[in-house]
């Protein structure tokens, strides 16, 4: 893995950053995203596709692209993951110092 | 982390630019990182021992085929390949060379170049025998025709060096190590090439023999030409050794007593036996034709030319064949001259004059027996005798003037008699020839030098 990394790092990077760049942009998006139901079934395709390529069930140059986009989904995710946190951590600090008003979640209903 | 969770929801859209990154960099990436992942598995193969070795890889997959030396090789190999950095999966198609047996190795030559077939055991082995093959042969294409296989006996490449060495001594022929069994055939290059490549294969290694060994060696030739207008003697060929070639060429010089010997002879090994004494005889036959050749080809004699008149050809055939050691053979291929034109008396006494200046009747020391050496000389003088052949002749022994005088008179008389004698054996009638002995009363040099005794000891012709 240390070896794949090492040779794809450039396009690890970029999916990294694309991750941190739609993190980033999430936290404060308005809108629901995905339906849980729809989460259920990509998470549940994910588990089966890495399953695959864990397996080594692909051969040859597919099987390696396969591997590249998980790695690349991997770090997509991580980037999602750190901007998501990082933004929240910036609008949580704001809202303490009082200059944006605290936005209702729309995830709960308000009483 | 509820957060995250609802967050996650909304990253579905960067999917879209991801998966077209994820295309540039499939498509950017697949042939650099085969190449590379290739490199690395030549690099991490270099130290093992294989033939036929190929990598071909698939994006991270890498399909492995090779010939290996030995299970064990064939292992460490594999082990080499799985464990570079970036390999995902190693598709095995490694063998072991096949095992040859039995394990057969030959080298091939004829007149432009080397074969060298069959079986060797390692690269390594197959270069240093090619190598050695190169340099042994000085020149001559080598040709490697072997292929990998194991089961090669112990010591498999000491033994084959040796053989090689011994190829080197062929002219043609072909060399088999068949397990530790040796066969040769074929013509030494040579001569004495046969002999030195028995005391080549002494040197093989334990438990190596030699199953056959058909290498004919060239024919061991001598050759002598006559020839009576040059004045020559040519001797060519080989001789056995220095001592055999002096002898020879004294016995040519006392035989042929009218002509220049010609020495182009070498000293070689491979004589057969009773060489020295069988060419010494035939030279005194050649000695006695007028223009001959005569050839010794291993253990055949073959004389051919002109004999001076018949009973001489006659003699010449039934004494050529007498007496030969065991194995030898003798052909002769004898003519007869034209006899020359009749002469009178005088120019008949002036030939024998001529004859009798250029060289003289040898006889056994102290005795009456003619030597062997003077038949060619006694052979001029029937010839010259059967050209006048009314007149009669007289024939004078003379001796030296040391020992006793009336021994040396008797003596003079025997010789004067042999010599008629054998004149009369070559087929001259009886009643033309006279003898007398003169014993050491008349000089015609001083008794004082042992070349002036050599001068009064002599046979005198007188035509009456």
């Amino acid at each position: 893995m240390a070896a794949f990394v090492s040779f794809h790092w450039g396009w690890l990077l970029g999916a990294l950053l694309l991750g941190l760049a739609m993190g980033w942009i999430s936290v404060v998006q308005h809108g629901e995203g995905l339906s849980k139901k729809a989460a259920r079934v990509i998470a549940g395709l994910l588990v089966a596709v890495i399953g695959v390529a864990v397996g080594r069930v692909v051969p040859g140059r597919p099987g390696y692209w396969l591997d590249l986009g998980l790695v690349m989904l991997a770090a997509y995710l991580v980037g999602c993951a750190v901007g998501a946190a990082l933004r929240d951590r910036l609008v949580a600090r704001q809202m303490a110092a009082g200059r944006i008003p605290p936005r209702p979640d729309p995830a709960e209903p308000t009483p | 982390m509820r957060g995250l969770f609802r967050w996650s929801r909304k990253w579905w859209p960067g999917l879209i630019p991801l998966a077209v990154l994820w295309g540039l960099a499939a498509w950017s990436n697949t042939v650099p990182l085969e190449r590379s992942l290739a490199e690395a598995t030549s690099a991490a193969l270099k130290n093992d021992v294989l033939d036929k070795t190929r990598i071909e890889v698939a994006g991270r997959d890498v399909t492995f085929s090779a010939d290996a030396f030995s299970e064990e090789g064939r292992r460490s190999a594999l082990t080499s390949v799985e464990g570079v950095p970036g390999v995902r999966l190693v598709n095995d198609r490694t063998r072991l060379v096949p095992e040859a047996k039995p394990y057969v190795w030959t080298a091939t030559r004829d007149v432009v170049r080397v074969t060298l077939s069959g079986s060797t055991p390692l690269p390594a082995i197959k270069a240093r025998l090619q190598e050695a093959a190169k340099a042994a042969l000085g020149g001559v294409e080598v040709v490697d025709q072997t292929a990998f296989a194991r089961g090669a006996p112990a010591r498999f490449d000491a033994a084959v060096l040796l053989l090689i060495d011994q190829v080197a001594r062929l002219k043609e022929g072909k060399v088999t190590l068949s397990d530790k069994a040796v066969t040769l055939s074929g013509m030494a290059r040579e001569l004495g090439g046969r002999e030195a490549i028995w005391a080549g294969l002494r040197n093989l290694p334990e438990g190596y023999t030699v199953a056959a060994n058909d290498i004919a060696a060239p024919p061991y030739v001598f050759q002598a030409n006559k020839d009576p207008v040059g004045g020559t003697l040519t001797l060519s060929g080989y001789v056995p050794d220095n001592k055999v070639h002096a002898e020879l060429v004294a016995a040519a010089q006392r035989k042929f007593f009218g002509e220049t010997v010609t020495d182009t002879l070498k000293a070689s090994i491979g004589a057969p036996k009773g060489f020295a004494e069988v060419v010494t005889r035939a030279l005194g036959a050649l000695s006695r034709l007028s223009t001959g050749a005569l050839t010794v080809a291993d253990r055949e004699v073959t004389l051919s030319g002109d004999a001076l008149f018949d009973g001489a050809a006659n003699q010449i055939r039934q004494s050529l064949g007498k007496n030969l050691p065991e194995g030898w053979k003798a052909k002769a291929e004898i003519s007869v001259k034209p006899a020359a034109s009749q002469v009178d008396a005088s120019v008949c006494q002036r030939l024998f004059s001529d004859v009798l200046g250029q060289g003289r009747i040898r006889f056994e020391s102290g005795q009456a027996t003619i030597s062997a050496d003077s038949a060619g000389l006694l052979d001029r003088l029937a010839e010259i005798a059967l050209r006048c052949p009314t007149a009669a002749i007289e024939i004078v022994g003379h001796t030296d003037g040391d020992g006793d005088a009336a021994a040396n008179q008797a003596l003079s008389e025997a010789r004067a008699k042999a010599v008629a004698d054998y004149l009369v054996r070559a087929g001259l009638p009886a009643d033309r020839f006279k003898t007398s002995g003169q014993g050491s009363s008349v000089p015609i040099a001083e008794n004082d030098t042992e070349e002036g005794k050599a001068k009064n000891r002599r046979i005198d012709f007188l035509v009456r």
